[in-house]
């Protein structure tokens, strides 16, 4: 899934190209979203077995 | 005047985004925490969901033409309002996370359990991709059209239930239980205030928005406590509190026994079909809102850009929030209903405080 999230985020920079450079704010905002969501892949990835958010406060709220 | 989104159309996608919660989580979290008498609590919910509405309500009538955000501008200024939909975003993102999770573990436990969750996943993406770039009002149209064949379907369900339900199962309801049935109607009013979405969208109504438009509302809210109550009824009724707590999703397992005058039967293929069609309006809904959320928060003019990055990071959340049902009802019943009071219930009524303090300078405004 990474590789085809991958060329979906290159693909929509591409036919997003003009609004993206116009403004600085956009661009930052696209490549911040863009690198959490695939070091989020990535990490999935590499430990595939990480516990869940659930599981963490699970262990201390109860 | 034609409008973007009329009232009436919010309505009916309130009650089409909260079908999915009703019939999955509603029954099963009243069995375990309402116990036998758990089926009244949709009743005493009216006591926090009418408020709430006239909440809206009002908010809606005090500043005709503008949305969440810009509300919160006026009452609360430009630095706190920023603040506050950056929770909501949050509170948002979490949500979109829980409805994939829950979406693609309700396929695995009715339909297809041997399928991989990213497969249902990945479909309910394209869905969502496809009709957000249909725009927001195709949206409104399909739940409008969709919910009136929903309610006949549910309707005919209690009837042919009817004969079913076992009264020994309901009765007899004692005082004891009163604290009970009223605590757990917590977890009909985080679903009830899924009306708030009237006011992401209110901006949509144009200004001119009268009393017999805004009455919508208040339709909305009646038939959703009917709708929980009879569900709860007959899924108390017919599997009992013992199994509907114990049971993921106790509402499917009760349809099974479920006939037409014993000529058709397994009608729960249609409620998973339900509840499909809801969680697929309810992401769709809740990715909007997101995205304006993003709107606001950083005075965006373009948003469509954002729709890549965004769905990568909620296909990978769905792993690292809740993978199993068992940690998805942990984070519902936990985290999940307790979010949704704080952000659909105690923020809106703090604003409503706001807005009777600024009365007379907001009524010079307009």
């Amino acid at each position: 899934m990474i590789y085809i999230f991958s060329i979906t985020i290159i693909y929509t920079f591409i036919k997003q190209k003009d609004k993206l450079l116009r403004e600085k704010r956009n661009m930052a905002l696209y490549l911040v979203l863009s690198i959490l969501g695939l070091s989020l892949g990535v990490l999935y990835i590499i430990n595939p077995y990480l516990p869940s958010l659930s599981t963490i406060m699970g262990k201390y709220m109860k | 005047m034609n409008r973007e989104v009329t009232v009436r159309q919010i309505s009916f996608l309130f009650l089409f985004v909260s079908i999915s919660s009703i019939l999955r989580q509603v029954p099963e979290a009243l069995a375990l925490e309402g116990g036998k008498s758990g089926y009244l609590s949709p009743l005493w919910s009216v006591v926090a969901t009418i408020p709430l509405t006239a909440i809206v309500i009002l908010l809606i009538k005090a500043f005709p033409g503008l949305n969440f955000y810009e509300i919160m501008v006026q009452l609360l200024g430009t630095f706190l309002s920023k603040i506050i939909i950056l929770a909501y975003l949050l509170w948002i993102l979490i949500g979109i996370v829980a409805k994939v999770t829950i979406y693609s573990l309700t396929l695995q436990f009715t339909l297809m359990p041997n399928t991989r969750s990213d497969f249902f996943m990945v479909i309910m993406g394209l869905m969502v991709f496809y009709a957000l770039l249909r725009g927001i009002k195709t949206i409104f149209r399909f739940s409008e059209f969709a919910l009136g064949t929903v309610i006949i379907f549910l309707v005919v369900l209690f009837v042919c239930a009817i004969s079913r339900i076992r009264t020994d199962y309901l009765l007899p309801v004692s005082t004891i239980h009163l604290k009970d049935t009223i605590l757990a109607s917590k977890h009909v009013i985080a679903v009830g205030g899924n009306i708030i979405i009237a006011l992401f969208f209110a901006d949509k109504f144009g200004i001119n928005v009268t009393k017999q438009q805004l009455r919508k509302l208040w339709f909305g809210i009646g038939v959703f406590t009917i709708l929980v109550f009879i569900i709860t009824l007959l899924t108390f009724g017919i599997s009992g509190p013992s199994l509907t707590k114990s049971l993921p999703f106790p509402f499917y397992i009760t349809v099974k026994s479920i006939s037409f005058f014993n000529v058709f039967e397994r009608f729960e293929v249609l409620v998973t079909l339900v509840c499909i069609l809801s969680d697929f309006i309810a992401i769709s809904i809740f990715a909007i809102i997101l995205v304006r959320c993003f709107e606001w928060l950083f005075n965006l003019k373009e948003y469509k850009f954002l729709y890549a990055p965004l769905t990568v990071i909620v296909f990978y959340l769905t792993y690292y929030l809740s993978s199993t049902q068992f940690e998805f009802n942990f984070l519902y019943r936990r985290i999940i209903v307790n979010l949704n009071l704080i952000f659909e219930f105690i923020i809106p009524l703090l604003l409503a405080l706001m807005c009777f303090i600024k009365k007379k300078k907001i009524k010079k405004q307009y």
